[in-house]
C-alpha cells in the first residue's frame, strides 16, 4: 500500500484541536463553521482533558473568528463548569513577555492536599489552602483564607512578588528563588500578615504594611 | 431505589473495613436491607470482620466477568436475614473490576437493597476510582493524625472532582485523654482543615479488635463505646439529628464544644 492511500481516508477534520503548551494547553477553534457546533466540540475536548490531580492554563485561539462577547462568556462558561482547566487568554499561545501582565487568576473554594493552581501572573485564593496543596504564581498570592501550605510566589523571578494571607501559617513559602518553611514548633498562625523578600532575606510583615512597602518598592 | 455510600480514607488502616462492617451492621440493627461490597481485591477483610469468610464462593470479579450471577455471589449474613456482603477478590487480578463494570453492579443492588456500602481500598489508584464510580454519597474516614487528614483532604478533593457531592466525615480511633492534653489533633482542628459536616467520632476501643478477631462487629455489643459511635452514626445516616457521644473527660469541655459540630446547642 502506497503512503499516500493509507493517509487517504477523509476524515472530517477537528473542529477543535488540543496542543500541549509549554504552559498549559492550546485549544485551537475552527474559525470557519458556526460557533455552536464548535462549542460542542469543546465540551468533549474539555472533557477528555480531565485529569483528576492539578490544574492546567488552556489558552484559546480563534483564528479569523471573531470573538463576540457572547462567544468569549459561553467559552469561558465551558471551561469553568467542566474539568479544572483555567482560561489563560484568547490570544493563543502566550508569548514570553506577556506572562507578565496577565490578568489575575481567582479561585473559589478550598485547595486541598494534591491540588496544584499554576498562574503566569497574581493569585487570588477566595478559601483555604490546606497543607499538601500548592500555587505556584508568577506574581502575587494573596488567601481571603487559612493558608497550611505551600506557596511560589514570582516563580519566574519576580523578586517582588508578596505572598499574603489572612491566617498566615504556611508549610513552605517561595518568593523567587528564596525558600522559607514553617518552623518546627507549631505556632498560633498570625492574622492578616504577608511575606516579602528584604534582599536575600524573606520578611514577614502586618498587611499593614503592603502598601508602603509597594510604594518603596515602585 | 437505594443509596450507595463508598468508605474511603486514601490512608490506610485508619478504619475504612471496620466502619463499612459496623455501619452496614447497624444499619441492618434498624430494619435496612443493606448490602455490603468489598472492593479490596487482593486485600479482602470485609469478610473476615464479619465472620463470613468460610461461606466465599464467588466474589466481585466472577460478577464482572459474568461467570456468575450477581445474586449467586452474595453472602447471607448470619446474623441478620436483610444482611449481605458481596466479597471482593483475592487471588485475581485487580484491574479486572472496571469502572463500567462496578458501576453496573451497584445499579443491580440498589435496585434490591435500602443502603449499598462500599468498602474502599486505601490508595487513590485504580481500587479508588472503581470503588467511589457507582456512589452517590462518600464517608471519608480518617483519625486525629496529620498524615491521616492530609491524604482525608486528598481524597476529598478527588470526591469533589469526581462530582460526589459533600462528603461526609468520620473521626475514628479518638483518645480523649490525649486529646485533651493535646497530644492528638483536636477534633476542631480536624473540621476546620477539611471543611467538611462530622457524621459521627468513634472512640479507640478495644472492643473492635477483639470483635475482628471473633467475626463479630462491634455494634453488636450495646455497651462497646465504639458500637455506640457507630449506632449513631447509622441513625444520622437515617437522618435522626442524635447528638455527639459524650466521651467524658469532663462535662462542658469536649462534650458542649462537639455538640457545636453536629448544630446541636
Ligand atoms: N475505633 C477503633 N478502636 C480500636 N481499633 C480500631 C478502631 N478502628 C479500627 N481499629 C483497628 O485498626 C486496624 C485497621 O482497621 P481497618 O482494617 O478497619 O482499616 P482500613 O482502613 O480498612 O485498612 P486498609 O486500608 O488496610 O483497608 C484494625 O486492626 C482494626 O481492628
Ligand atoms: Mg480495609
Amino acid at each position: 500500500m502506497s503512503r499516500s492511500a493509507r493517509s487517504a481516508p477523509a476524515k472530517v477534520r477537528d473542529l477543535v484541536t488540543v496542543k500541549g503548551i509549554r504552559n498549559g494547553l492550546l485549544f485551537v477553534l475552527a474559525d470557519d463553521v458556526d460557533i455552536a457546533d464548535v462549542l460542542e466540540e469543546l465540551e468533549h475536548k474539555i472533557e477528555g482533558q480531565i485529569k483528576s490531580d492539578g490544574t492546567l492554563t488552556a489558552y484559546v485561539e480563534c483564528g479569523q473568528r471573531k470573538v463576540t462577547d457572547d462567544d468569549e462568556r459561553m467559552i469561558r462558561k465551558l471551561f469553568a463548569t467542566h474539568g479544572n482547566l483555567i482560561v489563560g487568554g484568547f490570544a493563543g499561545a502566550p508569548t514570553v513577555s506577556s506572562l507578565r501582565h496577565k490578568d489575575p487568576y481567582v479561585f473559589k473554594g478550598t485547595v486541598r492536599s494534591g491540588m496544584l493552581i499554576e498562574h503566569d501572573g497574581d493569585v487570588v485564593i477566595i478559601g483555604d489552602v490546606n497543607p499538601g496543596g500548592q500555587i505556584i504564581a508568577a506574581g502575587d498570592v494573596y488567601i481571603m483564607g487559612h493558608l497550611r501550605g505551600s506557596i511560589h510566589a514570582g516563580a519566574s523571578g519576580n523578586h517582588q512578588a508578596v505572598i499574603a494571607a489572612n491566617y498566615f501559617e504556611p508549610l513552605q513559602v517561595r518568593i523567587a528563588h528564596v525558600v522559607r518553611r514553617a518552623p518546627d514548633v507549631r505556632t498560633r498562625p498570625a492574622e492578616m500578615e504577608f511575606a516579602y523578600l528584604d534582599g536575600e532575606q524573606m520578611a514577614i510583615e502586618q498587611m499593614a504594611y503592603l502598601a508602603q512597602y509597594r510604594a518603596k518598592m515602585s | 431505589m437505594g443509596e450507595a455510600i463508598v468508605v474511603t480514607s486514601g490512608k490506610g488502616g485508619v478504619g475504612k473495613t471496620t466502619s463499612s462492617a459496623n455501619i452496614g451492621t447497624a444499619l441492618a440493627l434498624l430494619g435496612k436491607k443493606v448490602c455490603m461490597v468489598d472492593t479490596d481485591i487482593g486485600l479482602r477483610n470485609l469478610d473476615v470482620v464479619m465472620g463470613l469468610e468460610n461461606r466465599i464462593i464467588f466474589d466481585v470479579i466472577d460478577v464482572a466477568s459474568g461467570a456468575c450471577r450477581l445474586e449467586q455471589a452474595l453472602i447471607k449474613d448470619k446474623r441478620f436475614d436483610q444482611l449481605f456482603l458481596l466479597p471482593a477478590a483475592q487471588t485475581k487480578d485487580k484491574l479486572a473490576l472496571s469502572e463500567q463494570s462496578m458501576q453496573t453492579i451497584v445499579a443491580k443492588l440498589k435496585e434490591q437493597f435500602d443502603f449499598v456500602i462500599i468498602d474502599c481500598p486505601a490508595g487513590i489508584e485504580h481500587g479508588f476510582r472503581v470503588a467511589v464510580t457507582g456512589a452517590d454519597q462518600a464517608i471519608v474516614v480518617t483519625t486525629p493524625e496529620q498524615a491521616a487528614v492530609r491524604d482525608a483532604d486528598r481524597v476529598i478533593g478527588l470526591l469533589e472532582a469526581q462530582k460526589i457531592s459533600s462528603p461526609k466525615l468520620i473521626i475514628n480511633r479518638i483518645r480523649p485523654q490525649m486529646m485533651k492534653n493535646g497530644d492528638m489533633l483536636d477534633i476542631d482542628d480536624i473540621i476546620s482543615i477539611l471543611s467538611l459536616d462530622l457524621l459521627g467520632i468513634v472512640p479507640d476501643d478495644e472492643h473492635v479488635i477483639r470483635a475482628a478477631n471473633q467475626g463479630e462487629p462491634t455494634v453488636m455489643r450495646p455497651d462497646s463505646p465504639a458500637s455506640m459511635g457507630y449506632r449513631n452514626i447509622a441513625r444520622r445516616i437515617l437522618g435522626d439529628p442524635v447528638p455527639l457521644m459524650n466521651l467524658s473527660v469532663d462535662e462542658g469541655g469536649l462534650f458542649k464544644k462537639m455538640r457545636k459540630w453536629i448544630g446541636l446547642h
